[in-house]
């Protein structure tokens, strides 16, 4: 899909950018108000240039790409990272952690409670801890993305925007011209165009995990390496991107007996579970509450 | 919403000059058309001065071109009530005797329904230029004379069909005259109660005085009292004229306290010459649906009573931000419902209604006496510009002439239990109200 690029001034005090793009699977979407068409257009295809950097770095199925590098070499060798790349690991295996192993870029193949690489922060170097290691860094791709985006836009002055990855991942800027925040309706599963919830980002942003919209169950547990068949929606919402991603995904994958365990590492953020009932009904619950 | 928001509402959306042009009743709403009248004030008399006198008098006090000199009730506390407002207007107990009184310019004639006519009639023939509440008539051959009476005289005359100076019934209109429904299909009405429609009597003899809805000597009850405000909306809608009336009344609950003898449930179909119908229902033993106005499009809906736009058409992809996208174009700030587990392109939905303009008021329609921001102030506006100009404005008297002359047939209809087509001797000049 090539860049779709539409601006309006019909409302001249709120002129608006919006830009749309395939990249990492889904569509990625920016809404920004406030500069001219030129100033748009040139922020959108910034914004599409450094999405199809960040997806060719962390793409686990393009041979060429810098993590399959790691994955194709490090069970045997250090192999030495860049700077961006470093930081990645680091981060992910902080997540990993945090969320008691839930998050863990090596899901298909990690053994449970254990490290699957090893980082040496001095040599920038990561060397993997056994055979048969690979990582799949999509889901912490995602939450990247979009806090890249929001750098790059707030770099720029931008104070009013919403980032929208997939509907799965929303990240806003500022708040709605006419409102205190930007309010995003979470889709109730079973009846389509109808909202579950109602979610208010000020500068902050929401993720969402769970059954696929075409009902197939796609999260895996990384301590079982069996897909997770739970039925509800897992919102997180919280300041960075970043960890309402990594949360939800983790979250969802984890028993709920773990959830408020994990949901106590990370101070101002809120997760719920949304149960959505056939006939529209939907019961929600707040972890740790 | 006051004058400066009903503007700029309009301003904003670029929509100002194309409502003027579609809708030249409003004229009298422009800054020029206020600048003309600076400086000048009207000289009102109020004859009726009951719950809708009052309702009217809460907006008058607000409007600095306006001196409400005469009040007329035959009715004490009514008149006393209205006159804490203006201690010092004149006070009468007939009406021809305010009409008597050159001091007034302009009357707002609020009594009840059977006594429109001749009080109408009386005051355009005394050279006052008239406000009268709706119905315009309490008969056919009534509302034909009160017409014909102000075209002789080329006087000015408002009905009170408040509707027509409503921001978001505009709004409406204009986006189903610019084909965003697609075509019209159907229209619906309907305003739902519970309540008896009773007001406290102080004694007994004035049971008939005060009730006077109820009973089919002076009113025609639900059909004049309430379907009016609706009846107008396919013909706005459209641009055409019902061809013919079918409908069915009956009492069926509230006789159990009192000897009313106007329906309390009541079903109309109004069918337009292309085969469209449009329906009235009113029961007022049950308020779950309350009140609804809503224009079936080809390719949506219009609910005029919540300024909603619901489309028919799948959601497009991305639909979410789109929605987002002509919100922030309209100024508006509502909820989109898009976020979900994954994007799934084809997914078709039921898509979630737009409001078609900003800061939108509801009124439920459980008021028997009036509510804010249903238009009525807009119309009183209009109407004391008129008073001072002695400018009647175009259209806007045929359109609520129609709608009386509808409300009345169908209630013949309901009794003579008959398919009716309004007789060609009431046909006046109708010029539909149409974006070409």
């Amino acid at each position: 899909m090539a860049l779709e690029f539409r601006y309006s001034d019909k409302n001249p005090s709120y002129p608006i950018s919006f830009v749309a793009f395939r990249a990492m699977h889904t569509r990625i979407e920016v809404l920004l108000t406030g500069v001219e068409e030129a100033v748009g257009r040139t922020l959108a295809e910034r914004v599409e240039t450094e999405m199809k950097a960040l997806e060719h770095r962390f793409n686990c199925h393009d041979e060429r790409s810098p993590l399959s590098a790691i994955n194709l070499r490090a069970a045997r060798e250090v192999v030495e990272v860049d700077d961006d790349m470093f930081l990645a690991l680091e981060l992910c295996d902080t997540f990993r952690r945090t969320t008691m192993g839930y998050f863990d870029v090596a899901t298909d193949t990690a053994v449970a409670g254990q490290m699957s690489y090893q980082l040496d922060a001095r040599r920038h170097t990561v060397r993997f801890t056994s055979e048969g290691i690979r990582l799949d860094m999509g889901g912490f791709a995602k939450g990247y993305a979009l806090e890249r985006i929001r750098q790059i836009l707030s770099d720029e002055g931008i104070t009013t925007a919403l980032m929208n990855f997939g509907n799965s991942s929303v990240a806003a800027l500022g708040h709605h011209p006419y409102g205190d925040w930007w309010a995003v309706g979470v889709e109730h599963t079973s009846e389509r165009g109808q909202m579950a919830h109602e979610v208010h980002l000020q500068g902050s942003a929401m993720s969402v995990s769970g059954r696929s919209t075409d009902g197939r169950y796609h999260i895996v547990n990384p301590a079982t390496g069996a897909t997770v068949a739970g039925d509800e929606l897992l919102l997180v919402e919280g300041r960075s991107a970043l960890i309402t991603e990594v949360l939800s995904t983790a979250l969802y994958a984890a028993p709920r007996a773990q959830r408020a365990a994990i949901m106590s590492h990370f101070e101002g953020y809120r997760a719920t579970e949304i149960y959505c009932r056939k006939g529209g009904g939907v019961e929600r619950r707040e972890i740790g509450k | 919403m006051n004058r400066k928001e009903f503007l700029s509402d309009f301003g904003r959306m670029g929509f100002a000059g194309v409502a003027l042009s579609l809708f030249p009743w409003l004229e009298s709403c422009t800054e020029k058309a206020q600048q003309e009248v600076s400086g000048e004030r009207a000289r009102i008399g109020i004859i009726g001065t009951g719950s809708r006198g009052l309702f009217h008098i809460q907006h008058l006090v607000q409007m600095p071109n306006v001196e409400v000199v005469a009040l007329c009730d035959n009715y004490r506390p009514h008149l006393e009530d209205a006159a804490q407002y203006y201690p010092e207007a004149k006070q009468y107990d007939d009406y021809r005797r305010l009409l008597d009184d050159k001091s007034v310019q302009g009357v707002i004639i609020t009594t009840p329904l059977y006594l429109h006519a001749r009080m109408t009639i009386d005051a355009l023939r005394a050279g006052k230029r008239v406000f009268c509440e709706k119905s315009m008539a309490y008969t056919l051959d009534e509302a034909l004379e009160v017409y014909n009476c102000r075209k002789e005289l080329g006087a000015v005359l408002f009905i009170g069909q408040q509707r027509l100076f409503d921001p978001k019934y505009i709004k409406a209109m204009q986006l189903i005259h610019e084909g965003l429904i697609g075509d019209v299909v159907g229209v619906r009405n309907y305003w739902y109660r519970n309540n008896n429609w009773r007001r406290e009597v102080p004694s007994p003899e004035l049971e008939r005085h005060i009730n006077w809805r109820l009973y089919s000597e002076y009113s025609r009850g639900l059909m004049t009292e309430l379907a009016c405000h609706q009846l107008q909306n396919g013909s706005w809608a459209m641009g055409m004229l019902p061809e013919q009336v079918m409908g069915s009344g009956h009492l069926v609950y509230w006789t159990k306290e009192d000897e009313r003898d106007v329906y309390d449930t009541v079903s109309a179909i109004f069918t337009y010459p292309n085969g469209v119908n449009m329906t009235f229902e009113s029961i007022i033993s049950n308020k779950h649906f309350g009140m609804g106005e809503q224009i079936l499009g080809t390719k949506g809906t219009i609910d005029l009573v919540t300024a909603m736009h619901y489309t028919d058409e799948a959601a497009p992809k991305g639909s979410g931000m789109d929605q987002l996208i002509a919100q922030i174009e309209s100024g508006i700030m509502s909820n989109s419902v898009f976020a979900g587990t994954s994007w799934a392109a084809e997914t078709a939905t039921l898509a979630p209604g737009m409001p078609i303009m900003p800061n939108v008021k509801v009124v439920s329609g459980e008021s028997s006496v009036g509510a804010e921001a249903d238009g009525s102030k807009e119309l009183l506006e209009a109407f004391i510009h008129a008073v001072i100009t002695g400018k009647q404005p175009e259209k806007v008297l045929e359109e609520s002439y129609y709608a009386t002359q509808f409300a009345l047939l169908a209630d013949k209809a309901m009794h003579e239990n008959a398919i009716l087509r309004l007789d060609d001797k009431y046909k006046v000049p109708y010029e539909p109200l149409r974006m070409k």
